[in-house]
């Protein structure tokens, strides 16, 4: 068994496969660490800044709540760069994402070049071009048939050639994740001290969980088709299914399927919601008010509060529905892509790394929760909760024997006394078991297409004529 | 003797399982592709047609503007989805940036969408049909030498050149072949929806794509020639045109980025809100003073000359802020524009960057289309402070006047070819560079 995979070995390490491999792998994982490094000190620079600020200026107004950068961006970015750097927290709840900040929007579309993409579509593709004539090939040339006349098992053939092939990507893989690493730890050693060795030794498994999959795949087909170009083609349309196909089309597959009403239809009943839940009634207390069926601008005003808030409420609903119907939207989505294997590796990739969707809504889990502690503390030291927000409403005129009167959105008050009990938010670290719990279906999926290929690639090749 | 050469190569490439397999994907991505973004284009369009409807409803101060969806965004999707479909412009706030529908703050839209990419025809063209050129084209020669043919048929009186011209137009017919079919098959399905209506100028630019796609396959054919004439093993040639494909495909368009975005720095976050602080913070301070000012006076009286002195005054400042923050944020996407400029001069030699370029451009679903609506802003904006400043000025002649119109010039189909001339010149010239290689490679090749 040992010779057959260092014969086999050595064959694939003396391919221009594995040199085409080798020099892909250093530019990459060096462009890679490079990235990292100038994006992610720009982006920590930052997020210490607006911290710094926003400790120094504790407000029962708004709190900005920021999500740190993610010390792992470079093994999978997850589409953070398009999410908020955080949130604006009011009282009584109300989130509101904030302006992402000043990226290109008009660059080309390409996927980041993190660990994950390059393990995803180049390395994958490599497993194809490596594998594709591991059992045709020496159909081809007639040598299977001689090996097999010698004691040798087909299984055990299969094993060899299959660890020959894994055993071919990993080295590049081991030397461009090294490369990565060494370039991040050199100008920022700080990302070592977290101790995230672990979770990259769990990057790896995962890695070569996904390799086996085309490996496996490779082999199947390698063994069921006789002509090696053919197996290649095969193989690479499965490539540009599971690669490409898949988890681009299932984003507009999710529109079909799921039922959310379109952004137009949404945004064309804010109007007539507006003005229904609070024009209307804001002019039917400036008659009363005209008419002196109010008697106080005092009671104008306590009542004018109470309808803005309301409307205020309404609309937040309103756009919260929206949000969550595209979010399920984004989830149907990510599930119909998940019948890809690249998928359910980006996927299990984001989660360890802590980025993707998952991660934003572990942060939304935490501003849910310290909300709850800012409008105690609000509480405590104003003495009233107006809920905050976006919207705001506004209504002046002269309203009784020419004076001006303006009724407004109730906004909360800012405490002037002593802040310095202020409650301090503090986003939930990402623990290696959280991590596995959010990536545990996608582990499994990957498992799971190990163990369906490797049985198919057995009996495929144990009933392969290799005449 | 050319003719029997091109008869027999397309033969041989029609019989094979590769070209049947090949051809088979292609029809099937772009029979769906193009339906699911047919659909898409409809319910967009809907959209559209209805907000506009519900502009013309509305009487209002401020301009809600809505940018069409491009119809050949069915075949190129580009960046229309992307930029955004809608701006509201007052005179007192000018964005310099497009929304979704729910407009700024509230959008979610373009967030959600993250992680999906377009599958359209250009993308089909773009990877698999490249493929499958390589595939077909990988051992038109080395096959032959491999195996020993090539030593009989040039035994035969026939010229090297003939020959290679025999492989290269056989092979480029059935190229084009699958192509023609392909662009056949998404516009039958296009014009087979009557919401799509296809004119005259449209017709023009689909052709203009059929060109440019055909140039980009006759690239990737005469590389596979040339690899092909070069290696002696066809299995060599084909791993070494996948390698170059991965790279021109995947590699090569990343390094671009990744280099422009360190050759031509951005300001940072806060860079520009500094300097945004700078120039529109004496403005904030009149407007608050104004605003005082006009409060006192509307306390004294509502209705005296000084009350709407000051309110046109504060009107005024208003809209100048307006513009200032329109006019840095403007300069803020013109150094986008630079950048996005370096990217496509570093990717110069990438085939997939320069196809992408021009096809966006002939489908308007690229950043010349945005960036002609962008343009028109200004003017919509100074018509509007105009207008507003009549309901202070002239409260009657402000009711008598109409809504300004907004209009922006849409890209010609005459400029959107000049426009992708360079890319088409590039592809043609890689084309012609290889073709010579290979030729010249093949009159001195050994052929035993």
């Amino acid at each position: 068994m040992k010779t057959i995979i260092t014969r086999e070995l050595l064959d694939y390490l003396k391919s221009i496969q594995f040199l085409g491999l080798i020099c892909l792998t250093v530019l990459l994982f060096t462009a890679n660490g490079l990235s990292f490094r100038d994006k992610y000190s720009q982006e920590l620079d930052l997020y210490s800044k607006r911290m710094a600020e926003a400790y120094k200026n504790p407000s029962t107004v708004k709190a900005m709540l920021y999500r740190q950068p993610a010390l792992l961006s470079f093994i999978s970015e997850g589409g953070d760069e398009e999410s908020p750097p955080g949130y604006v927290l009011s009282p009584k709840g109300t989130i509101g994402p904030l302006p992402a900040g000043p990226r290109n929007f008009k660059l080309p579309d390409l996927p980041e070049p993190d660990w994950a993409f390059i393990i995803k579509i180049v390395f994958s593709l490599y497993a194809v071009l490596l594998g594709y004539g591991a059992v045709s090939g020496e159909k081809e040339q007639g040598t299977l048939r001689q090996t097999l006349a010698n004691p040798v098992s087909r299984s055990r053939l299969l094993a060899a050639k299959y660890t020959a092939i894994v055993l071919t990507l990993i080295i590049p893989l081991l030397t461009g994740m090294l490369i990565s690493l060494i370039i991040v730890s050199f100008y920022m050693p700080q990302v070592f001290a977290a101790g995230i060795l672990h979770k990259v030794l769990l990057i790896f498994l995962l890695s070569f969980l996904y390799l086996s999959i085309f490996a496996l795949f490779s082999l199947l087909l390698s063994s069921v088709i006789h002509q090696s170009s053919l197996v290649l083609l095969t193989l690479l349309t499965v490539w540009i299914l599971f690669a490409v196909m898949i988890p681009n089309a299932s984003g507009i597959l999710a529109e079909r399927f799921s039922r959310v009403p379109g952004e137009f239809q949404m945004a064309k009943q804010v109007g007539p919601m507006i003005k229904q839940t609070v024009w209307n009634r804001i002019k039917s207390l400036v008659d009363k008010f005209s008419e002196g069926e109010i008697k106080t601008e005092e009671e104008l005003h306590l009542q004018a509060d109470r309808v803005f808030e309301e409307g205020r409420e309404e609309l937040s609903r309103h756009i919260k529905l929206y949000e969550n119907a595209m979010k399920q939207r984004q989830r149907t989505g990510r599930n119909i892509s998940r019948i890809s294997p690249s998928a359910l590796f980006q996927y299990a990739a984001e989660d360890i790394s802590g980025t993707g969707p998952d991660r934003e809504e572990d942060f939304l889990q935490d501003t849910r929760t310290y909300s709850a502690v800012y409008d105690e503390y609000i509480l405590k030291k104003v003495g009233k909760l107006v809920a905050g927000g976006y919207f705001s409403f506004a209504y002046g005129g002269d309203l009784r024997n020419g004076k001006y009167i303006i009724v407004t959105t109730p906004s909360p008050e800012e405490y002037q006394g002593d802040k310095s009990d202020f409650p301090r938010f503090s986003e939930s670290s990402l623990s290696i078991s959280r991590s596995l719990q959010h990536a545990l279906l996608d582990i499994s999926g990957l498992v799971l297409w190990n163990l369906a290929l490797s049985i198919l690639a057995f009996a495929a090749f144990s009933r392969s004529d290799v005449r | 003797m050319l003719n029997t050469i091109i008869k027999r190569e397309i033969l041989e490439y029609l019989k094979s399982v590769k070209f049947l397999i090949g051809f088979l994907i292609t029809v099937v991505l772009i029979t769906v592709s193009t339906f699911i973004n047919l659909e898409d284009f409809k319910q967009r369009q809907a959209d559209y047609q209805a907000a506009k409807q519900e502009l013309k409803s509305v009487n209002r101060t401020s301009g809600a503007l809505y940018r069409a969806p491009e119809m050949l965004s069915i075949l190129v999707q580009g960046k229309d989805r992307k930029l955004g479909n809608r701006i509201e412009v007052s005179s007192y706030d000018f964005p310099s940036r497009l929304s979704g529908y729910m407009g700024r703050g509230v959008s979610q839209h373009m967030r959600y969408k993250t992680g999906f990419e377009a599958v359209d025809f250009a993308f089909v063209v773009r990877v698999v049909l490249s493929l499958l050129v390589i595939f077909i084209a990988y051992n038109a020669v080395s096959e032959e030498k491999s195996s020993g043919t090539l030593r009989t048929a040039l035994a035969n009186s026939l010229p090297r050149d003939q020959l290679l011209s025999g492989k290269f137009i056989g092979g480029g017919a059935i190229v084009l072949g699958s192509l023609f079919i392909a662009t056949l098959l998404a516009l039958l399905i296009m014009i087979s929806d009557k919401s799509v209506q296809l004119g005259g100028s449209d017709l023009a630019r689909i052709l203009g794509m059929f060109l440019v796609s055909a140039l980009y396959l006759i690239f990737f054919y005469t590389l596979s020639l040339f690899i092909s004439v070069r290696a002696n093993r066809p299995a060599t040639s084909l791993m070494l045109l996948l390698q170059v494909w991965i790279f021109l495909l995947i590699i090569y368009p990343n390094l671009g980025v990744f280099l422009a975005e360190r050759l031509y720095r951005l300001p940072g976050e806060e860079e520009i809100s500094s300097k945004q602080e700078a120039v529109i913070q004496p403005v904030r301070e009149e407007i608050n003073k104004t605003q005082a000012d006009l409060m006192e006076a509307r306390k004294n009286d509502f209705n005296s000359p000084q009350t709407k002195e000051l309110s046109v005054k504060r009107f005024e400042l208003s809209a100048r802020r307006a513009e200032l923050a329109h006019e840095l944020e403007a300069e803020i996407d013109n150094q986008f524009t630079r950048q996005v400029e370096l990217v496509r001069k570093i990717s110069i030699f990438s085939s997939a960057v320069l196809y992408d370029a021009a096809m966006s451009r002939l489908a308007r679903t690229g950043l010349d289309e945005y960036e002609n609506f962008m343009t028109a802003l200004p003017h919509f904006h100074q018509q509007l402070v105009e207008r507003g400043r009549l309901m202070y000025r002239d409260p009657e002649a402000y009711r008598n006047s109409k809504p300004p119109e907004f209009s922006s010039s849409r890209e010609s189909t005459a400029r959107s070819f000049v426009g992708t001339a360079a890319e088409l010149m590039l592809l043609f010239m890689f084309g012609i560079v290889l073709f010579s290689m290979a030729y010249i490679s093949f009159l001195r090749k050994d052929v035993r």
